[in-house]
């Protein structure tokens, strides 16, 4: 009787066995490209950022990072980003929900439009937006009657949040035009027919519906504000310095290795936290829900 | 019921048939929507009374769903009227009607539990909270869901996921609830299950119901009256008992009773029956009364159920048993009448008295269930 129960484990659990060596073959290259191109790097700039000139350890580096003007450059950087991702945000939801209403043949038209400028590299975007947006630009000479006019566009905050949501906008709009196109029209439809109106069935069935995307289109460009930059090294002036821009400055111009990474350690944390902050609202808000309904 | 802003008519429920003493809830008048070329309904009319369970019945592409979605406001009509209660909607927004619209697809909202999805059309008309929580509790308890409420859509199965779409749509009592196949995602068993318990919420409730289905059956176990259509047109808009027995078009004797058909002429009137000279086997076929004039090419619909098998020479017609399968309490045979190469003569008969197969039978049936169609109808 036990030979007879115990009769069909051993082959089960050999070929469970060579699955899982056949899976971690399979596996090994991801795990060596992982290992040498994020884990070695990551642990490397760490060491860097609490090694002093003669070897030992400090947090000198951190403090020099969060204090003075390498602070403002980081309060800089975080409202800059916050700006950019607002803003990506309301006209990648505007876009989005447009080009989600239209015929597919027109949306994929429409999403061809949106995303093929991005093929073309940021630097020649940039010098394309500062020629637009020049006090002689042409953006510029056409609203000359303007009082006020010309504006200045360039070199300030608003230049930079201008360029730095122009290259998000393609991020966001792919991310929410994905999700709206999940939706179920039929929802809308049976909403409808239990008396909501337009108002309502947007607050409180397609908005809902589209949070999740919403979330992480924002976190998106805005993580990828935290790092960027080209826009904001020539659309902006020197109030507008980036964190990117100063690290850059710290390694080529003061071969100061340490404090650029620890300001580079300091933008990892501040994405991670970036992730966490999104995870944790959103179970709040569920968690809100359930005990709402119950 | 009144704190809904919603008059709800007082419906008895009496031996299964509502009384239907408050007039009608709802009517169509000369209906008509085309896409292109197609004609999608075609001066559809029909009037609706309070409490009533009414079915449009048809194959798939016939107009059912046109038709209910021009009733709820999805789909503007060419022409025609839509009255509910008295008030003109046929312009009106879906969200003006206050109707009550159940999906095939259930609908419910993902990210709203089950308590909330029903909740919803009561916020939208601003009913206190303890009173949507005791309208809810109340609602889910009559379709058998307690204790789901605290539940998501998705953790529920496609019959319950169905009976919350229910509970929706019947929770504000709307004047009037529509059903687009709403059983047509679920296995059969669930099926025959729920349409007993939408027929008895709907008597318990006294609910009218709108209701559309292209399975015979679910039709003829839930409906007070049923809508036959083809084409965009509503062949025959009657009781059960009237489309089976009664059917106005060999459309419907086909797709009801899925009758035999048997060619043949008007041959003389008696006081009570008409008289028909069948073509192939030259029989004569007493039918009911028919106001045709003799010699009038007819189509005789007989349904399976209601032939008999007798002596050779006593029927209207003889021929050989070609297939007999029993199936439970009945016998199907196929007949091969003599004279002609036409399609087997289908019969049901009772078990244990159906004929075998190889025997010589003499066909007949009674006069009250021969229906008379003039024969240039297609069928
Ligand atoms: N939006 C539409 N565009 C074009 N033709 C349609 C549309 N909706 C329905 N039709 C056509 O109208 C006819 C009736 O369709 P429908 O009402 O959906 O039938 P049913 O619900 O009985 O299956 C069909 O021939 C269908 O192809
Ligand atoms: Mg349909």
């Amino acid at each position: 009787m036990a030979a007879l129960t115990a009769a069909p484990a051993r082959p089960r659990k050999l070929l469970a066995s060579r699955k899982t060596r056949v899976g971690i073959l399979y596996a090994l290259p991801v795990v060596v490209y992982l290992l040498v191109l994020f884990v070695y790097p990551i642990i490397s700039t760490l060491f860097l950022s609490l090694k002093n000139a003669d070897g030992s350890l400090t947090l000198h580096w951190y403090v020099d990072a969060l204090t003075g003007v390498n602070l403002s450059v980081l309060i800089t950087t975080l409202r800059i980003s916050a700006e950019t991702a607002l803003l990506s945000l309301v006209f990648g939801f505007i876009l989005a929900n447009a080009i989600s209403r239209l015929r597919p043949l027109w949306a994929g038209l429409a999403m061809l439009i949106v995303v093929v400028p991005h093929f073309i590299s940021a630097l020649v975007r940039t010098y394309g937006w500062i020629i637009l947006l020049g006090d002689k630009g042409l953006v510029n000479e056409t609203l000359a009657w303007a009082p006020g006019a010309p504006y200045h566009l360039l070199y300030n905050e608003l230049g930079v949040v201008i360029g730095t949501t122009s290259m998000m906008l393609p991020y966001t709009v792919l991310l929410l035009y994905g999700v709206m196109r999940g939706v179920d029209r039929g929802l809308l439809a049976a909403a409808a027919s239990m008396g909501a109106g337009r108002v309502t069935i947007f607050r409180r069935v397609y908005l809902p519906l589209v949070a999740p995307g919403l979330a992480s289109a924002g976190l998106l460009s805005f993580i990828l504000s935290l790092g960027y930059y080209i826009t904001p090294a020539l659309m902006g002036g020197p109030n507008q310095t980036m964190i990117a821009t100063l690290i850059n400055q710290q390694v080529t111009k003061e071969n100061q290795w340490n404090g650029a990474a620890a300001q580079g350690v300091l933008l990892l944390l501040l994405t991670l936290a970036g992730l966490l902050l999104v995870k944790l609202i959103s179970s709040l808000g569920a968690s809100a829900k359930k005990r709402s309904a119950s | 019921m009144a704190e809904f802003g919603v008059i709800t008519p007082s419906v008895a429920v009496v031996g299964g048939k509502p009384a239907t003493a408050t007039g009608k809830a709802l009517s169509v008048v000369a209906l008509r929507k085309t896409y292109g070329d197609i004609v999608a309904v075609d001066e559809a009319s029909m009037e609706i009374a309070a409490g009533e369970f009414v079915t449009f019945l048809g194959s798939s592409g016939s107009g059912k769903t046109t038709t209910l979605m021009m009733i709820a406001g999805f789909c503007e009509p060419d022409s025609g009227t839509i009255t509910v209660g008295g008030r003109d909607v046929t312009r009106l927004a879906p969200q003006k009607r206050n109707l009550g619209f159940v999906f095939q697809q259930y609908l419910l909202f993902p990210h709203m539990t089950v308590h909330d999805n029903v909740a919803f059309p009561l916020t939208l008309r601003g009913v206190p909270k303890d009173e949507i929580r005791r309208r809810v509790g109340e609602t889910l308890e009559i379709a058998g869901l307690s204790g789901f409420g605290g539940r998501k859509p998705r953790e529920l199965s496609g019959g319950q996921q169905q009976r919350v779409a229910l509970c929706r749509a019947l929770v504000y009592r709307p004047p009037v609830i529509l059903m687009d196949e709403p059983l047509g995602a679920l296995d059969k068993k669930l099926r025959d299950q729920l349409q007993v318990e939408i027929k008895t919420i709907q008597q318990e409730l006294g609910l009218t119901v709108i209701y559309v289905t292209h399975d015979q059956e679910e039709a003829l176990v839930m409906s007070d009256r049923i809508a036959v259509m083809r084409n965009g047109l509503v062949e025959q808009f009657d009781t059960p008992r009237e489309l089976f027995e009664r059917p106005k078009t060999p459309f419907v004797a086909d797709f009801l009773g899925a009758a035999n058909f048997l060619p043949g002429r008007i041959e003389q009137h008696t006081d009570e029956h008409t008289l028909v000279r069948l073509d192939r086997s030259g029989g004569l076929l007493k039918a009911r009364r028919h106001d045709l004039a003799s010699g009038t090419p007819v189509k005789v619909a007989v349904q399976p159920g209601r032939l008999r098998a007798c002596a050779i020479d006593d029927g209207f017609c003889s021929g050989t048993v070609e297939t007999a399968t029993y199936v439970g309490t009945l016998v199907r045979a196929g007949v091969r009448i003599d004279g002609g190469d036409a399609p087997l003569l289908r019969l049901e008969v009772p078990a244990g008295r159906g004929p075998v197969a190889g025997e010589r039978v003499g066909i007949t049936a009674d006069p009250d269930d021969v229906n008379l169609f003039a024969g240039e109808q297609e069928g």
